[in-house]
């Protein structure tokens, strides 16, 4: 990047096999390009994820986690997805009370939305990255 | 734990944005793994070979392989961990092709990236506990949706193969699309002859039943095991089939949708559609002026479809070619961004008409207004830089392909994807273009994106050919990614029992745990995120698991 003394934020995302992951494999084929520190960890199901390993992630100096799965109503397992936005919102009113919801996205991204997966992670990455160099304005 | 690596350099793809060979020298020193080698291709015979010598010679129990993305490949892999006589989940799969080299560009940063996934892996791989495939065997019966050119080829050849085929048509009659056609490009054979030798032949053949006026209401099951229930009319039916061929086409696009066209309104505005009912229905002169408008419902952002047709620039010549035939005097004149004749021998077709008197301008239409003694239209030439304003007898507009709107609901049945147009997405476009992510689900015709009849024929008989060669093994693997409860730790607090959508958890009476039932379990993971004591556990994706991915990819090292 740019500018060497630049901090960039570490991203670690939960995606599922059947959307997510596979609109991830699709952006790798089509060499479409994203922040390096943008990793990706796959699950079965986005309801796979316990908000544990959000929590954990961060705890161990992530500066963001997503977790993504299906569209409402398109999961491979029916309706996984619905107890992830149930758990991720929880996840989000704790965060909130300390500042942090920035922190936690949840996505939905469809195996076909390799360019939607690029614009997410690079829009977190982005917000994420004007937040870590806070410190250097003025 | 004895880890062995095998990082893939895949020729350039992966070396030429990561340093292969710091990676393998970097992990020789990590506690663990026994052999870190770096390898032109792992996949390839050779690549195996060291992978197996490596397994026997070092006795290694864990195998990471760096490579490309883990749905790639199949069971290569475990199969070959098999062969070196040990249990194929201590295979560890890290992408480090599509999640790593082509997406970045910056080798410092792929490296510690790749690093980084692969360090991940090991860490996951770990914990890794030996799993057993149960082995189920697999009805050799095919469930064939659609009846069109596609449809019938596939079902054709599984029935020919000797695999009991369902057909399920929604409509009255088989045949789709080509049998609507006058002349089919180009043989041009009619369309209704064509698919009439398909469907006695099909009937001559005594494991094929034909539903039509069907739809399908119900899906379940997995690959070799699919239960489905059938309707037509009021009358209900259910089949099992080992496997799916899915063929549902396509729609025309529909000119009223765009006003401007003025279809449906005006009588002398037509689609190639329309003619292909005959030539005879038109009230026209013998010295008629027409334009052919390309690309209508096609390449147009304006309505979402940016895609190419793929037909209907040959549907637009083929249309000016048998006007002109039938009125030589006329003037036909053909508009097009460009012409994509596409199949082989296209060109040459595009260039013989034009011989013929047909006059192809490149530049868009822009306007059309009927009046009452012509049509109008407007437009620029992009070749010569110049506003045209041209008048005419006849227009005709060359329709694109749509996909069906039953298409999502289809999709949400048997759970495959659709692209971002509506068609049913491939597992991989190029490695895998007759899949689906679905285990024995396949694709064929135009259902998966724009084909003329004969890519829809070749691409139905090359899914069918795939799911034959699944289908005739007679036996599957089921994955063992299922819930598995501890009965130490379940407090009974059946929390996982309400969460799963499956029903597969159950509560024991006696004992006062939850147990699952193996059979019903779909391996999502929910009532291990659920559980608040920890007690049951996804096989294959346990908590520690993925817990130690997150710190190989954060910790600091
Ligand atoms: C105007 C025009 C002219 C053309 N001219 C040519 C030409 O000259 N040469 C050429 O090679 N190609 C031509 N084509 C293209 C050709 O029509 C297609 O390539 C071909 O029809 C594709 O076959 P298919 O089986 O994939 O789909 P279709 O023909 O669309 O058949 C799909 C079938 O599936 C059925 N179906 C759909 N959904 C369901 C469901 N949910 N349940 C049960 N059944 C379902 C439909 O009723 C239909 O019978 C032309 C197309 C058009 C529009
Ligand atoms: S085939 Fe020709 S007319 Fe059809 S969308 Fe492609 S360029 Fe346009
Ligand atoms: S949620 Fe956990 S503790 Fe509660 S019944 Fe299920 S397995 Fe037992
Ligand atoms: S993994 Fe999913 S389907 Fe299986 S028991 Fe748990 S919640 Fe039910």
């Amino acid at each position: 990047m740019s500018d060497k003394t630049e901090r960039e934020p570490e991203i670690v995302g939960f995606a599922c096999s059947y959307c997510t992951f596979k609109a991830s494999e699709m952006a790798g084929s089509l060499r479409m390009k994203y922040p390096e520190k943008v990793r990706v960890i796959q699950v079965p199901c986005s309801s796979r994820v316990d908000p544990a390993f959000v929590i954990k992630a961060i705890f161990e100096g992530a500066d963001g986690v997503f977790v993504s799965g299906c569209h409402p109503g398109d999961c491979h397992f029916i309706k996984g997805n619905y107890y992830t936005r149930r758990k991720m919102a929880a996840l989000k009113e704790m965060f909130k009370a300390f500042s942090m919801d920035g922190k936690v996205k949840l996505f939905w991204i469809s195996a076909a939305e390799a360019r939607r997966f690029i614009e997410k992670i690079t829009n977190m990455y982005n917000e994420l990255r004007e937040e870590k160099n806070a410190g250097k304005k003025n | 734990m004895k880890a062995g690596i095998f990082i893939c350099h895949c020729g350039h793809n992966i070396k030429h944005t990561v340093d292969v060979r710091r990676l393998s020298e970097y992990f020789k020193k990590i506690p663990g793994v026994e052999v870190a080698i770096d390898y032109a291709f792992v996949c390839s015979e050779p690549g195996q070979d060291i992978i197996k010598e490596s397994i026997e010679n070092k006795h290694l129990d864990r195998v990471v392989i760096a490579s490309c993305t883990p749905s790639l490949h199949g069971d290569l892999f475990k199969d070959l961990l098999k062969k070196s006589g040990i249990n194929p989940f201590y295979l560890r799969r890290v992408s480090i092709r599509e999640h790593c080299s082509w997406v970045g560009d910056d080798i410092e940063a792929n490296t510690e990236k790749a690093k980084r996934l692969i360090l991940s892996g090991l860490y996951s791989a770990s914990h890794y506990i030996p799993l057993e495939e149960k082995m189920v065997e697999v009805n050799k019966s095919a469930l064939v949706i659609g009846g069109g050119v596609s449809g019938l080829n596939a079902a054709l050849f599984l029935a020919k193969m000797g695999i009991k085929v369902y057909l399920v048509e929604r409509e009255e009659e088989l045949g789709g699309h080509v049998r609507l056609l006058n002349s089919v490009w180009p043989s041009k054979r009619s369309g209704r002859e064509i698919v009439a030798e398909m469907v006695d032949e099909l009937n001559r053949l005594a494991n094929v039943d034909i539903y039509t006026n069907t739809t399908i209401t119900n899906f379940e099951g997995f690959f070799g095991n699919y239960q489905v229930t059938l309707k037509k009319g009021e009358d209900e039916k259910k089949i099992i089939v080992g496997g799916v061929v899915v063929a549902t086409g396509f729609v025309p696009f529909d000119p009223s949708i765009k006003p401007e066209l003025h279809y449906n309104k005006d009588k002398r505005i037509v689609t190639t559609l329309d003619l292909e009912k005959g030539l005879e229905t038109l009230e026209i002169s013998k010295k008629p002026r027409v334009a052919i408008l390309h690309c209508i419902g096609s390449r147009d952002e304006t309505i979402g479809k940016s895609y190419c047709s793929r037909i209907c620039c040959i549907n637009a010549i083929k249309t000016a070619e048998a006007l002109k035939e039938k009125y030589p005097e006329s003037y036909i004149e053909s508009f097009y961004m460009d012409v994509r004749a596409h199949p082989k021998g296209g060109e040459e077709y595009f260039e013989s008409v034009q011989e013929k008197g047909v006059l192809f301008t490149r530049g868009n239409v822009a306007e059309i207004i009927p009046t009452d003694k012509s049509i109008i239209i407007r437009g620029e030439d992009t070749l010569l830089g110049e506003v045209y304003e041209k008048e005419f007898d006849l227009v005709v507009l060359s329709i694109g392909m749509s996909s069906p709107v039953e298409n999502k609901a289809l999709g949400q049945l048997l759970k495959i994807s659709l692209d971002k147009d509506g068609f049913f997405l491939e597992a991989h476009i190029k490695l895998r273009p007759f899949d689906t992510a679905v285990k024995g689900i396949f694709i064929a015709g135009s259902c998966s994106g724009p084909k003329d009849a004969e890519e829809s024929i070749n691409h139905g008989k090359a899914s069918a050919l795939k799911l034959f060669g699944m289908l005739n093994l007679g036996y599957t693997f089921v994955d063992p990614f299922i819930s598995y409860v501890d009965p130490k730790r379940c407090s009974g607090c059946r929390q996982c029992e309400e969460a799963c959508i499956a029903k597969a958890i159950k509560f024991d009476e006696k004992l006062r745990i939850v147990k699952v039932e193996e059979a019903a379990c779909m391996g999502c993971g929910l009532c291990n995120a659920t559980c608040p004591s920890s007690a049951i556990s996804l096989k294959g994706y346990f908590d520690s698991y993925i817990s130690d991915e997150i710190s190989g990819l954060l910790e600091i090292a």
